[in-house]
């Protein structure tokens, strides 16, 4: 169906399936057909943060003492994430808003996708606090074969699907030729590369994070760049939420709830998830231990990363209804718990910066006693 | 301590106890159960809402004597009887033998804890998943509207409490 922006044809909008309905017209949230995408949107909105009102000025003194092994990690870290958040900054756009059809679900993926671009606002304010010129670090991501391998695997999902979505929304479905090539494009096709996208979408919000998530945490154990972890707490806060998004999303579809097309896909695509599952956990296992390769951090090995990323796989693939990949059953680094959950860190506002979530809040309690003084 | 492993600890701890205070009668004294009412008004499934615990009743307690209540003994006063309510303290048994006791803490996951049975968490708000716990029987009476997904036979711990004892896996 060709795209327009907006849509005029007369339609029950209630009716739609999440995508490859009608397009959107009418940006209303009265009345939602899958109410989750609307407390999606109120929670994201409730966490909005900037990453300037962290102070990172202890981080850049603590960064300098580091030892050179644990400044390769930091920074290696840093470079990851930023790759993962540009993706996620633009993909979910560019994928699904073409497509489509729900309202709720469209401001949903507008409001995810603006939230990953506050978090690569942050490593830039990460960036520049440790280094002196910070293009050192950024221009080596699109070089660094171990970045540039992750980021095939995370991007080979999206691409496969845009790329023939882009047919779909200008051609529609058919065997076209264009160029003198001939492109076949099917609705069926179309939805099987949503729905594997989708899931690599959640390995990479849900598992392909927490190696890096758990080395901040680490270092802050030790009272060592706590600035960034405080950084790292927030974004941890939303990819939480992110993940609980695109689970709704693979489950509504897998469930048959919406469209039916995908329940069939769901289930013909079962083998494919845990292959994508495995393949995201065995290479955060290879990225742990090129972190590691100069040497370990105090508090955290190679062995246990890679026990934490089993772990975390199989809870994630547990939530979308699939067995266990991997035998590890405990999570290895309890400790963890405590640092990913936002509320818990009390700040002495001398020591840190606190990092308050409600920013211009406007005290509306007026007591006669503010008037003490005031004279006409 | 929640979060307390087996990974040798570095470094000072930051760990500070959650937003939500442990009522003293979860942890230390083991009062009985007509000691309070904990009364949960339930709106169906549509609003979710909070437990109100009330004070004993008893003609005895002054106004303004806000903690005495706290160490009394029970009164022989009966408690109010609401029709179809259920005694507030449910034993919550788990599938490998582990038991515990809920009795007035705000959620199942905090009562929990306090009695050293440690359930993965994260945001302890309902929107991560993280606790998500398979639910053999019993009901549960969510405080906090859930937003993580959940198959029909979980629940989430951080954002619920027992409407009657339960079977855990
Ligand atoms: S701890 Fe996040 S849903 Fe329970
Ligand atoms: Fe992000
Ligand atoms: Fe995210």
């Amino acid at each position: 169906m060709a795209y327009t922006t907006f849509n005029r044809n007369d339609f029950d909008t209630f009716a739609q399936p999440m995508f490859f309905g009608e397009p959107v017209n009418v940006a209303r949230y009265d009345q939602q057909k899958h109410k989750i995408f609307e407390n999606l949107i109120e929670k994201q909105l409730s966490f909005f943060w900037r990453p300037e009102e962290v102070d990172l000025t202890n981080d850049r003194k603590d960064f300098i003492d580091l030892p050179e092994h644990e400044k390769h990690i930091f920074v290696s870290n840093l470079k990851y994430q930023t790759l993962l958040d540009s993706v996620q900054g633009r993909s979910p756009n560019v994928a699904l808003l073409p497509v489509v059809s729900l309202p709720e679900l469209e401001t949903w993926i507008e409001t995810w996708s603006f939230s990953e671009t506050i978090h690569s606002r942050s490593y830039t304010h990460i960036v520049r606090n440790i280094v002196p010129n910070p293009a050192v670090v950024f221009d080596d991501i699109t070089k660094n074969e171990h970045i540039v391998r992750r980021a095939i695997s995370v991007t080979e999902y999206y691409d496969s699907f845009i790329h023939l979505a882009n047919y779909y929304t200008q051609l529609g479905e058919g065997t076209h030729t264009i160029n003198g090539e001939t492109v076949e494009v099917t609705l069926r096709e179309l939805k099987r590369r949503m729905y594997l996208m989708l899931v690599s979408v959640n390995v990479l919000e849900a598992i392909r994070f927490y190696v890096s998530f758990a080395c901040s945490f680490a270092f802050a154990e030790r009272a060592k760049m706590e600035g960034n972890a405080k950084i790292i707490k927030l974004i941890a806060r939303d990819e939480a939420l992110h993940l609980t998004g695109t689970q709704h999303m693979l489950q509504i579809m897998a469930r048959g709830k919406d469209d039916p097309d995908f329940a069939v896909i769901a289930e013909e695509c079962r083998d494919d998830v845990v292959r994508i599952f495995r393949e995201a956990a065995e290479q955060e296992k290879g990225w742990a231990e090129y972190l590691f390769k100069d040497g370990s951090m105090i508090g955290l090995n190679k062995d246990i990363l890679c026990k934490y990323v089993e772990y975390i796989t199989n809870q994630r693939i547990g939530a979308l209804g699939f067995d266990p990949v991997f035998e590890s059953r405990n999570n290895p680094l309890p400790w963890i718990n405590a640092w990913l959950n936002s509320d818990n860190v009390q700040v002495a506002p001398q020591e840190a910066e606190i990092s308050s979530y409600l920013v211009g809040a406007i005290d509306s309690e007026v007591d006669t006693a503010d008037f003490g003084d005031f004279d006409l | 301590m929640p979060g307390a492993g087996k990974t040798p600890r570095v470094g000072r701890r930051r760990w500070v106890k959650p937003k939500t205070i442990y009522s003293p009668a979860q942890t230390e004294l083991d009062l009985p159960d007509t000691n309070h009412t904990q009364i949960t008004f339930d709106f169906g499934d549509d609003v979710p809402s909070r437990p109100l615990r009330t004070k004993p009743v008893s003609e005895d307690v002054e106004q303004g004597d806000l903690f005495g209540f706290m160490a009394e003994s029970p009164e022989p006063t009966p408690q109010i009887e609401f029709d179809g309510m259920q005694k507030p303290v449910f034993e919550v048994q788990f599938s490998d033998g582990r038991t515990a006791r809920f009795q007035h803490a705000n959620t199942l996951l905090e009562s929990l804890e306090s009695q050293d049975i440690h359930i993965e968490y994260q945001c302890r708000e309902g929107y991560c998943g993280s606790c998500r716990t398979r639910l053999l029987e019993g009901e549960v009476h969510y405080i906090e509207e859930p937003m993580a997904w959940i198959d029909d036979d979980e629940i989430l711990p951080c954002c619920c409490i027992p409407k009657s004892p339960l079977h855990l896996q």
